[in-house]
């Protein structure tokens, strides 16, 4: 029964923030002279009440699921992995490159390698601060937010220059062959890539709850004096859960990659990133598999939605971001307090 | 020697910003609440300053009305942060949110893509110094700067004044390094808090001016471009000293500018050259850390 109430307060303080940031969203669209109400069910109407529209909801969400996974698991152990998006951008540009420069023949393993090399530059990424912060205590949370800068603007120089397709008309890395891409299950963009990404939300699932690793993480998080003092190697601890969640954020850029961009574009991972978006999702989800799961849908319905918004009303598509910024604002407070 | 003289000139010209970021920044770093809304608030000055500039025409109106907003999101920062005991870290990323979201947002309505100013030039800003400007090279690096950038280094000056020989600066350090200890002295610990966090908005505030009206003219979005996030990498370098922080400003901006300068003579591998300072920030901060912690022998892992 106690277990049941935390629940409870848990769901009711991820709502209060994602009710609180609507309703001030809503002064703004009236400042703008339109009607928030139709506004809002434009937001929504398409991309979650249309079945065409779920399923592209859910093909929306998938990368968002992993990027918030990769958040969650460090924010649970307090480490500030706010390279996310950098690991995310760098995953996806080299699956890319791999994607459209290696052809094996077989799909599936083609798929594969393009995955496994987002993962391995994900990690490789990630393990920069990470070793970093464990053998020279430095603050993880700069350097990843610096090497972010850093890692856009290689990329950018990458595609302006040397991996550029000259036959595109725009600044875009080649194509990748057409057996590296997900195909698409009927008239929605939904792929085989939101299936792996439920796969890998269940053992993430069964890791968090179920494992030794799981139970550190939380320790880590709540007392790292503590844990130490218990006999942790929290520094070796820190180590294996920024490399985890560098590759999981490699995975989602391939998977972006793969299943939707086909090309790695300056526009890639769109505005605000999916890493920043994934920390959104992680935060509304509380940090668990299945809160990160419904946020990550709700939050994809809202951005599909934000394009819809656009053609059907003068409010401004930015008015998603806001309301996005708004609620990360109030997710921050505990509304209601939460056993420890 | 041309090319020498325009890298020294950058040099104050990008540390001016940064150094306001880390000065103001310093004492909520101290007073254990880290603000890394810096970045947005100091967005939020650039954007506010330029738009009512727009409207108005008016220069004092711009600049109270960037300050005054800049404020308000430091109020809204440590309503959250001390009052609501939130945690600091994810009400910052949610102001750096909110300010760029806003000034799209605006923009957008606006048609535009971004705001330049029409009635007034960067020229008008600059400030001649008499007997300086006549000297050969000195003049040439040290005059000809805006006003906001001659305060940040001013302002170096005035706030080690206030961190070290203020009652309130000893305060601010005091609550701390150990808040019990200070609630028992009496001290109104979310106070000091507050005021800490309010003196960095304001000098986020200015520094976004610098930024924007005093330097360009004009608003693009994202112009702040990460600098309140160097300011931070700069405070843990210096361990929030006014001093040594600045220092670590002050070499951002010496290699911000060799990346400008360099740049310009690199041809296709300019775009290379901006990764140049956030890498040197990274190794610098790797660095000092490790000077700090070499001698620490805990075992197992530090905090």
């Amino acid at each position: 029964m106690r277990n049941n109430n935390e629940t409870l307060k848990h769901i009711i303080n991820s709502l209060i923030p994602v009710i609180l940031a609507f309703a001030l969203g809503a002064i703004i669209i009236l400042f703008t002279g339109n009607n928030p109400l139709y506004a809002y069910w434009i937001l929504l109407k398409k991309s979650l009440f249309t079945s065409k529209g779920f399923l592209d909801t859910l093909h929306y969400a998938s990368p968002l699921i992993l990027t918030g996974l990769a958040i969650a698991v460090t924010f649970k152990a307090n480490v500030y992995n706010m390279g996310v998006e950098g690991q995310m951008l760098l995953g996806g540009f080299f699956a890319g490159l791999v994607g459209s420069s290696i052809s094996v023949g077989n799909p599936f393993i083609e798929k594969f390698i393009c995955i496994i090399v987002a993962i391995i530059c994900g990690m490789a990424f990630a393990m920069i601060p990470a070793i970093l912060k464990v053998k020279c205590n430095v603050n993880e949370m700069v350097v990843t937010l610096m090497l972010n800068y850093g890692v856009v603007k290689v990329l950018e120089f990458l595609t302006t220059g040397v991996f550029k397709d000259k036959s595109a008309g725009y600044v875009a890395t080649p194509t990748i062959n057409d057996i590296a891409m997900f195909s698409r299950f009927g008239k929605s963009r939904i792929t085989a890539f939101f299936v792996i990404v439920i796969i890998v939300l269940i053992v993430m699932y069964f890791i968090m709850k179920k494992t030794k690793l799981g139970y550190e993480i939380t320790a880590i998080g709540k007392n790292p004096e503590f844990a130490e003092a218990c006999g942790m190697n929290v520094g070796k601890k820190i180590m294996v859960i920024m490399l985890l969640s560098g590759a999981l954020s490699g995975m989602a850029g391939a998977g972006w990659m793969l299943s939707d961009q086909f090309k790695y574009t300056l526009s890639f991972s769109g505005n605000p990133g999916l890493g920043w978006d994934g920390m959104l999702v992680a935060l509304l989800g509380g940090h668990t598999p299945i809160g990160i799961l419904v946020a990550s849908i709700f939050y994809a319905a809202l951005k599909t939605g934000s394009d819809s918004i656009n053609m059907y009303t003068s409010v401004p598509k930015e008015i998603v971001a806001l309301i996005q910024g708004i609620m990360i604002l109030f997710l921050a407070v505990k509304f209601l307090k939460e056993k420890k | 020697m041309a090319l020498l003289n325009s890298i020294l000139y950058d040099t104050v010209y990008h540390s001016a910003p940064i150094i306001l970021c880390v000065i103001g920044g310093i004492f909520a770093y101290k007073a254990n609440v880290l603000n890394i809304a810096l970045e947005g608030m100091m967005l939020n000055g650039a954007f506010v300053s330029v738009l009512v500039m727009y409207f108005t025409g008016n220069i004092f109106l711009a600049l109270s009305s960037a300050i005054l907003t800049t404020l308000i999101w430091g109020l809204i920062f440590s309503y959250f942060g001390v009052s609501g005991s939130g945690n600091v870290i994810v009400i910052g990323l949610g102001i750096n949110f909110i300010v760029p979201a806003i000034a799209k947002f605006t923009l957008n309505m606006m048609g535009v893509s971004n705001i330049s100013l029409q009635n007034i030039s960067v020229s008008d800003f600059k400030i001649h110094i008499p007997i300086i400007d006549s000297i050969d090279i000195v003049g040439s690096i040290l005059s000809g700067h805006t006003f906001i950038t001659y305060l940040a280094f001013i302002g170096i000056i005035i706030m080690s004044v206030i961190m070290y020989q203020t009652k309130f600066g000893i305060y601010v350090r005091v609550v701390g390094e150990n808040e019990e200890a200070a609630i028992s002295l009496g001290l109104k610990t979310k106070l000091y808090k507050y005021l800490a966090i309010l003196l960095g908005a304001l000098c986020a505030g200015l520094a976004g001016i610098n930024l924007s009206l005093e330097r360009m003219c004009m608003y693009t979005n994202d112009m702040t471009a990460g600098r309140g996030f160097i300011a931070i990498a700069a405070i843990y370098c210096g361990g929030g000293k006014p001093l040594e922080s600045s220092l670590y400003a002050i070499l951002f901006g010496i290699s911000r500018a060799l990346a400008v300068n360099l740049s310009i003579n690199a041809g296709p591998m300019a775009g290379i050259f901006d990764t140049i300072p956030y890498i040197i920030m990274v190794s610098v901060l790797a660095t000092v850390s490790y000077m700090k912690f070499k001698n620490v022998r805990v075992r197992g892992y530090t905090f």
